[in-house]
């Protein structure tokens, strides 16, 4: 693309759950590819450096979800001054040497420091989920920060970077834990505040289940979600998918999600659900039939209640093996030749749509 | 604070050039009294806009001063700390809001409507309207449905159905030449065919209708007060634009049924009143205790299905709906069924499928981010030395003077995690992200 002359902002969240870390980087009878932590980063770094040398005016901005703190390791609009002085080495180029340097030992300090206070509070923090959620809303406040117009008390001209001319910023979520179902609301905020900035969310989820939520979120903004299936080529998916400004990958056809699923995560129990009961009024999803309504505290009629139980038994089921049935439903979908559900030949106006 | 100066407002009000913005005003702001209440209430508002042939030129850069240095800085800090404190201001207790609605825009499409009195007429400015109407409507009230109905020639007459679909319902508007302006119009008829197709609707949704109407005039069959009665009866909002003038019938329409009546002086101002109408009602403020005790019979629990989309590249499979092969559509979590849009009732099993997002869209009303507290001096600060959020650097040095709820320091509190914010991340915060980055909450 040569008619853009601006560069492109990528701001990057790295999910560094321990936990999720030390499973993922379990050997072959339990993972068919196993990915540690150090051959990730080392593979994430190459890409970091590819996205700066594509153009000089990229910008790279870096943020760590740790579990219960999230922290921002790099940005290159506030380089870390220590990092420039320190140790230059004559065969590295010294932009590629900053990021390497100032995200590895970032994340080494903050890994240690979380040690430590577990160590002295005698908990293991080091098992509470990752604070997935604030690193996206501050990766959402950075990108509203360079895409605002330079207001006069900022100092960021000071290294040639020009704010508010950055198109289409980017956010790529390289994800390892399962879907945070308490964190559901936050989540689908901080999607529509992309929306609204034009932010582009872009999800690798890298080890474990499918995360319904951020499915969702690449569906929503237009980005790509991808399921790494062979985690020792991390580096080409990173490279061949996410590389690319959105503009330019229309042209490259990379891989695209096969389903989006829609479900929610009730209010009550946390529960992801696909069928739920919503309050009228405030549109709070329960996963079962409640008598008040616990936001709004809004009464529900008795007829409804009744109605709605009565339904229930037959939902139980149906809910039961969601979970299951979304697979088997994916798989049935698409291993039928022809296409069509399983039930269209038989409920939808008596043709043959099975074509067999 | 920003100074007009009085000889520049006698070129002002002498002006009688029209400007097409409608953000005009009457002339006769030279009072401190004049000045204050535009500046509090913004421009473009309802009650000091001038009509379009008294309208003057505003100059939008009177109202922000520069300082002793020659910066815009403190004048522009001002305005968003006020955004501030009427934040703070705002009442916690939550307001009910009908979010499902229906809503038939009656449209005059009699004679009348072609008057050239606003640009280019009114029937074209009532489409264009329309039009952004529809679209804004759509953003605020996903689950939301709208009908069109046109009143010409003395009749009502069906332009689009009820639809959840914005595509579809621009579409009903999108041919002018359809929708031609002809005769008188009857009130009575066109209310009857929009109430006869809100009947069947579900008591927990809205019903409503928004007149657009041009005419000084209309014809009816019987007496319209019968049919008004049975509006209030069945709980139809009514709410009339008015192009021409205030009319008695009209204003009795919206005050009996709880609508809302405006005159447009202006083109921006029936912009402005028709814009008034997108952001869900309040409900009827029910008393805490009340709330709690009476049951709401407008409030139900409803059973919804989240459902699966399809990607485009699936194979095709024929849709429950139109009976069409089609690759892209959703699937029913109940029965499978594949649907084309939502949201919409599953034809099979008759769930009503959502798609979680269209709910969630409302969900930052009910837990809003707790508002920060301004740090005010340097001595109360944290040691970070960046905002908790974006990491841009703080000033080191104090603000000479800072008004009520802005911080000399440029820091921000957030009263749970302690995190120390940005006023550019206070007020994104706040306003569009509505999670708090260091609670992630």
């Amino acid at each position: 693309m040569d008619d853009d002359s601006n560069g492109s902002h990528l701001s990057v969240v790295l999910d560094l759950s321990p936990k999720y870390w030390e499973l993922s980087a379990r050997d072959p009878p339990e993972n068919t590819y196993p990915l540690t932590l150090a051959t990730f980063l080392s593979q994430l770094l190459a890409f970091l450096n590819a996205h700066i040398a594509c153009r000089h005016e990229n910008t790279l901005a870096v943020f760590g979800a740790f579990p219960g703190k999230s922290v921002m390791l790099y940005s290159s609009s506030d380089p870390l001054p220590d990092a420039q002085s320190t140790n230059t080495n004559a065969n590295s180029y010294p932009p590629f040497h900053a990021v390497d340097s100032a995200v590895v030992q970032r994340i080494m300090t903050e890994l240690d420091s979380l040690e430590d206070q577990s160590r002295r509070a005698e908990l293991d923090l080091l098992e509470a989920p990752s604070a997935m959620v604030g690193a996206i809303a501050k990766a959402l406040c950075y990108v509203n920060r360079i895409t605002l117009p330079p207001s006069s008390n900022s100092k960021t001209q000071a290294n040639g970077f020009h704010p508010g001319v950055l198109p289409d910023p980017r956010i790529l979520i390289l994800s390892i834990s399962p879907d945070l179902s308490t964190s559901y609301i936050p989540i689908m905020n901080s999607i529509f505040s992309a929306q609204k900035l034009k932010a582009t969310i872009d999800v690798c989820q890298i080890y474990g289940p499918n995360t319904v939520f951020l499915q969702q979120a690449a569906h929503l903004t237009g980005g790509s979600y991808i399921f790494l299936e062979r985690r020792d080529a991390l580096l080409q998916y990173l490279i061949m998918s996410f590389l690319p400004p959105p503009a330019i990958r229309k042209t490259l056809s990379v891989p695209t999600q096969e389903q989006v699923d829609f479900r929610a995560a009730c209010f009550c129990h946390k529960k992801i659900i696909d069928i739920g009961f919503v309050c009228s009024v405030c549109l709070s999803i329960f996963c079962q039939p409640l008598p008040v309504c616990t936001t709004c505290r809004t009464k529900f009629p008795m007829k409804t209640l009744q109605r709605l139980n009565a339904a229930r038994p037959l939902l139980a089921t149906a809910t039961g093996n969601s979970r299951s049935a979304s697979v088997g439903r994916a798989a049935a979908v698409t291993n039928n030749g022809v296409g069509g559900l399983p039930h269209s030949g038989t409920i939808g106006n008596g043709n043959t749509s099975n074509g067999r | 604070m920003p100074r007009r100066d009085a000889e520049y407002m006698e070129v002002d009000s002498d002006s009688d050039i029209s400007v097409g913005g409608g953000t005009g005003r009457k002339g006769k702001g030279k009072d401190k009294a004049g000045e204050k209440r535009k500046k509090d209430k913004g421009k473009g508002k309802a009650t000091d806009a001038a009509y379009t042939w008294e309208a003057s030129y505003t100059r939008s850069w009177d109202t922000v001063q520069e300082d002793e240095a020659g910066s815009l800085q403190g004048a522009v800090e001002d305005w968003m700390a006020r955004g501030r404190r009427r934040r703070l201001l705002a009442p916690a207790a939550p307001v009910r809001r009908t979010i499902i609605r229906h809503l038939i825009l009656l449209l005059d499409l009699s004679t009348s409507m072609l008057d050239r009195d606003m640009r280019p007429t009114r029937f074209d400015l009532t489409l264009q309207y329309a039009r952004e109407f529809i679209v804004e409507w759509f953003d605020q009230n996903p689950l939301g449905q709208i009908g069109v109905v046109g009143m010409r020639a003395g009749i009502g007459e069906r332009v689009g159905e009820m639809s959840g679909n914005p595509q579809d319902v621009l579409k009903a508007i999108a041919d002018r030449h359809k929708l031609e302006p002809t005769g008188e119009p009857s009130l009575q008829n066109s209310i009857e065919l929009a109430k006869g197709s809100m009947n069947h609707l579900p008591t927990h949704s809205s019903r409503e209708i928004l007149i657009i109407f041009g005419s000084l005039t209309t014809c009816d069959p019987h007496n319209i007060h019968d049919t008004l009665d049975a509006c209030v009866a069945n709980k139809i909002r009514i709410s009339v634009v008015a192009l021409a003038a205030e009319m008695k019938i009209c204003r009795e329409l919206c005050d009996k049924t709880g609508g809302q009546f405006g005159v447009a002086m202006n083109e921006g101002h029936f912009k402005d009143l028709l814009f008034e109408l997108i952001p869900p009602p309040a409900q009827r403020a029910l008393s805490r205790a009340a709330g709690a005790g009476a049951s709401n019979p407008a409030a139900d629990l409803m059973m919804m299905g989240f459902p699966t989309r399809l990607p485009d590249a699936s194979p095709p499979s024929l849709c429950v709906c139109h009976s069409e092969l089609r690759s892209e559509g959703f699937l029913c979590p109940r029965c499978l069924a594949k649907v084309c849009d939502v949201p919409t009732d599953c034809d099979i099993c008759d769930l009503m499928i959502v798609s979680s997002p269209h709910l969630a869209r409302s969900y930052h009303h009910l837990f809003p981010v707790k508002p920060y507290t301004a740090v005010m001096s340097m001595a109360d600060a944290s040691s970070s030395s960046g905002c908790h959020g974006c990491a841009r650097l703080f000033p080191v040095v104090a603000l000479a003077a800072a008004s009520e709820g802005m911080s000399a320091v440029g820091r921000y509190r957030c009263p749970d995690c302690q995190g120390e914010f940005c006023s550019d991340c206070d007020v994104f915060v706040h306003d569009v992200t509505h999670v708090c980055p260091g609670c992630g909450k």
